[in-house]
């Protein structure tokens, strides 16, 4: 990494918050150093790795930035300051994200310093359209607010369970809403996109789980609004999470990354490969993380494509799949596809476009019905046998309907019905659907998933929760409810949701 | 006292906005003028020393020695630093070695060339890694202050107290630009206007408590001690010089109330002239904003830590001229300081030194401070990026 510049050593180190400390006496550094200052040449070999991404920081001092340089303009204005990390032995420079300062607002920079923050991973700044996407870990929000501060511990397995499921999942959306007549929207802060709700979610699932990030050996990222036509987002979560075994000289790390898309079931689409890869015999120490996210598109409001303008959220949902510690065991599934063109983008378009009457039936409601009816059927499975039933959730109607279709009653579905706090989070809607029910389902209830991608097919699954459920969950204090019902939320008009839906 | 060096001639331009003028005619300008003051041709020169920081993206030029051997009409060597100071440093040491006689040191900037990306460009060099968390050229001057406060539990009237003392240093420094015709701002300026930019911008430090940006040059001949005899009466002779260094990253140093590289430079020079820090009558001080010079004043030993607002807040109440540090006069940026001087950044440093000498030499018009025991000794600082590096001269006269 030496000889790469500055502005690249930023994103490497930056991203992941790395550093170093001296095993002969102690002092600490924001980058890699192969030798201690102080004691030269007897640190040589001595230097440890350090890392402050799951770390609470203080913020020293602050000021507020009014005019920033060209780069930042359009944050507007912002509160900057140096931010320690244990007890001052190591200090980074840091943005504070997700606030927006009013104009009038009175400034007093006491209240801000020595208090408690989180790093934060996002976009650095503003680029030009052709340019890679610069990202950083210094930016941070207070601990005390939305976003609390957890600790990731690595728990060792104790049990290795006879089928594949899910060890662990984290759920991440914004601070930020929209509020409609009768839904509420996630909206993204300026610096936030699907690449970094992606890495946001799988932090979140990796505290939870607990699992040993290094033993993770595939990543998929499904999205259908990847800021990049080409380059995958999974790279990145790879690489900030650390994800399968690290080379640290060469600055890689031994994990398969992959992005699928299929409208809102690309990552739906794949839990069944990722719980068939840690089910293969020579595969059973390690995990398999699927991602859903996105900053779900639409045209303005009285543009062609508007009408999605009323429903659209942001989010991402993580699921890592293992053979240890199952919090769900993963009892069959069921897919089903057909070449409907409901909803689609064609490539350079900013928004996508939908086929009207048609996105309902023959669409969604024939999909999700098919896929949900043959995966009962397979499993002779009826109704009364399924605990929770969780389906794709663009809007409140579609999803209510076909629950009621297939039999199921309110108390089975209405639990995973999320998309009136967050909107339509697309690749991330029905996982988030899966992980609002897991928040709150008893060890031995059967959850039945189904989820729906326009263009079009649907992916249903069957989930029998197990015994360690409940442990695991109390790990996560970023559950679906905080998320939802928190009191930091701050609601922005159309304009600024607008604003911060573009983005940087 | 041995002297190293000689100024014997200086010449500079206004510093300002001059989009009428290419860097030539700045740099012929005072070249013109230094080499007039010293009564010296350019064939004369041994070598050249000259500064700038950003002519290349300024004005894209690139070999700059290339660009003054064409100007000059010169072949001898030629070699470019950043700042003023800095070129200085190295023509004096040639000189010290015996190598050169007669030498040019030159400094230029035209930073309003390039209006719209100067404030990033100036932040990469500084900082560039706060710059990529969000850092401004002005956030670290207000950090420093945050820290600065908290460190020394500065709180209600004392704040205030501190505050204002700040506010008096922008004003003290108009008032010098005054009478300085080379001056970016020749207008005074009230504690008002200083506290009320503070509060529309919202924050610890306003526009008036910054250095603008400006285009300028200024040049000086420099001669051995020897050959000063022969050109002047009154040479202006470098006793002390010495450099330091500080971390780039202004968050990872161990102290972020003061710039150790400018009292370690104080020291040596100090030392390097044999005199101590109470001979020094008069000092041009790196105010790059109101806090730089408090904090200088502390850094360079004048005021213990932690104080010099009190002195600064006493001397400005009923401002007299000079700041009354320990009981004596100390008269601090009297062309204004880069706050009304200007800051050309590689030419800087070239009007502190023209102030010093002018001043010594009883050649400050106006501006001439009258001593009861006669002027003897000045000083300058000036810095380059955040206190990265720090350059201080010590000057005398016979």
């Amino acid at each position: 990494m030496s000889s790469e510049p500055i502005e690249r050593r930023v994103s490497y180190i930056g991203d992941r918050l790395r550093g170093t400390r001296c095993g002969v006496c102690g002092k600490e550094y924001f980058r890699k150093k192969d030798y201690c200052g102080n004691c030269g040449r007897r640190s040589f070999g001595m230097m440890q790795d350090l890392d402050f991404f799951f770390e609470k920081g203080e913020l020293e001092v602050c000021t507020f930035v009014n005019e920033p340089t060209n780069k930042f303009t359009k944050f507007g204005s912002f509160i900057y300051g140096i931010v320690s990390f244990h007890n001052g032995k190591v200090r980074v420079p840091g943005r504070l994200t997700d606030s927006i300062i009013k104009e009038n607002e009175e400034i007093d920079l006491s209240k801000f310093e020595g208090r408690p923050l989180v790093p934060r991973f996002r976009r650095r700044h503003a680029v030009e359209k052709s340019e890679v996407i610069p990202t950083i870990s210094l930016a941070f929000t207070f601990a005390d607010e939305y976003y609390p501060h957890q600790k990731y511990s690595i728990t060792k397995p104790n049990k290795e369970y006879e089928k594949p499921g899910i060890v662990g999942y984290g759920v991440y959306t914004s601070r930020f809403r929209y509020k409609e007549p009768t839904i509420e929207r996630a909206v993204p802060f300026l610096d936030e996109d699907a690449i970094t709700a992606a890495v946001e979610a799988g932090k979140m699932a990796l505290i939870q789980s607990g699992i040993d990030y290094s033993l993770v050996n595939k990543v998929y990222v499904g999205s259908e609004s990847n800021p990049y036509a080409v380059k995958p987002i999974a790279s990145k979560v790879a690489q900030v999470l650390k994800l399968g075994e690290e080379d640290k000289t060469e600055g890689i790390q031994y994990v398969d990354a992959i992005d699928t898309e299929f409208a809102c079931k690309a990552a739906t689409s794949v839990f069944k490969d990722a719980a068939s890869l840690v089910y293969y015999p020579e595969n059973h120490d390690a995990y398999a993380i699927v991602i859903g996210t996105d900053n779900s598109q639409a045209a303005p409001r009285g543009e062609p494509g508007g009408e999605l303008d009323f429903f659209v959220g942001f989010g991402g949902c993580c699921f890592i799949f293992g053979m240890q510690d199952v919090i769900a065991e993963l009892e069959g599934w069921h897919s089903c596809t057909s070449d409907t063109p409901d909803f689609w983008r064609r490539d350079l378009e900013p928004y996508p476009s939908h086929g009207g009457r048609f996105t309902g039936d023959p669409a969604y409601f024939k999909h999700v019905a098919k896929a949900a009816s043959k995966l009962m059927e397979k499993l002779r499975l009826q109704p009364s046998d399924v605990d929770y039933f969780v389906s794709h959730q663009p809007n409140l109607n579609f999803p209510t309907r076909v629950a009621a279709q297939l039999g199921f009653k309110e108390e089975q579905f209405l639990p995973s019905l999320q998309v009136a706090k967050f909107g339509n989070c697309y690749s991330g809607a029905s996982p988030i659907g899966l992980a609002a029910v897991l928040d709150q389902a008893k060890p031995d209830d059967r959850i039945l998933l189904t989820s729906y991608g326009s263009g079009a097919g649907s992916d249903a699954y069957s989930f029998i929760t197990t015994s360690q459920l409940p442990e695991k969950r109390n790990r996560q204090k970023f559950t679906i409810q905080y998320q939802g019902e928190n009191p930091h939320i701050e609601y922005v008009d159309y304009t600024t949701y607008r604003k911060l839906k573009t983005g940087l | 006292m041995q002297p190293r060096s000689a100024i014997i001639g200086a010449g500079r331009t206004p510093f300002g906005e001059h989009y009428e003028k290419e860097p030539e005619a700045l740099v012929e300008e005072s070249g013109l003028r230094a080499l007039d003051s010293a009564g010296i041709e350019r064939r004369d020169l041994d070598a050249c020393y000259l500064a700038d920081y950003f002519l290349p993206f300024t004005n894209k030029i690139g070999l700059e020695e290339g660009f003054f051997s064409e100007l000059l009409e010169l072949h001898v060597p030629m070699e470019i630093t950043r700042c003023f100071s800095s070129a200085l440093f190295s023509a004096s040491n040639a000189i010290q070695s015996g190598r050169y006689q007669l030498v040019l040191v030159g400094g230029i900037e035209k930073m309003t060339d390039r209006w719209d990306k100067i404030r990033d460009d100036l932040m990469l060099l500084e900082d560039p890694w706060s710059y990529y968390a969000g850092c401004t050229p002005e956030a670290n001057h207000e950090l420093m202050l945050r820290a600065y406060i908290k460190k020394y539990g500065i709180q209600d009237e004392d704040l205030e107290k501190l505050q204002t003392a700040l506010a008096y240093i922008a004003v003290k420094n108009h008032k010098h630009a005054i009478k300085n015709e080379y001056a970016q701002y020749q207008r005074e300026i009230t504690v008002g206007q200083v506290l009320k930019a503070r509060t529309r911008a919202r924050k610890p430090l306003g526009m008036y408590d910054f250095a603008p940006v400006s285009d300028g040059a200024a040049a000086l001949i420099l001669a051995s001690p020897e050959a000063a005899k022969t050109y002047t009466d009154m040479p202006i002779y470098i006793l002390g010089s010495a450099s330091a260094t500080d971390y780039i990253t202004f968050s990872s140093r161990e102290d972020r109330t003061s710039f150790i590289a400018s009292t370690l430079a104080t020291e040596n020079a100090l030392k390097m002239a044999n005199i101590k820090l109470s001979d020094i009558q008069i000092a041009e001080l790196y105010d790059q904003s109101t806090m730089l010079e408090m904090v200088s004043l502390e850094d360079l030993g004048f005021c213990k830590r932690g104080t010099a607002w009190m002195n600064i807040y006493d001397s400005c109440k009923d401002y007299k001229g000079y700041y009354l540090v320990n009981g004596r006069k100390l008269y601090v940026n009297l062309n204004g300081g880069l706050k009304a001087d200007g800051n050309p950044l590689g030419a800087t440093g070239g009007a502190q030194v023209f102030e010093i000498a002018k001043q010594l030499s009883g050649d400050a018009g106006e501006r001439q401070v009258h001593i009861e025991d006669g002027l003897q000794y000045g000083c300058s600082l000036e810095l380059e990026g955040f206190g990265t590096k720090a350059y201080v001269y010590i000057f005398g006269r016979d």
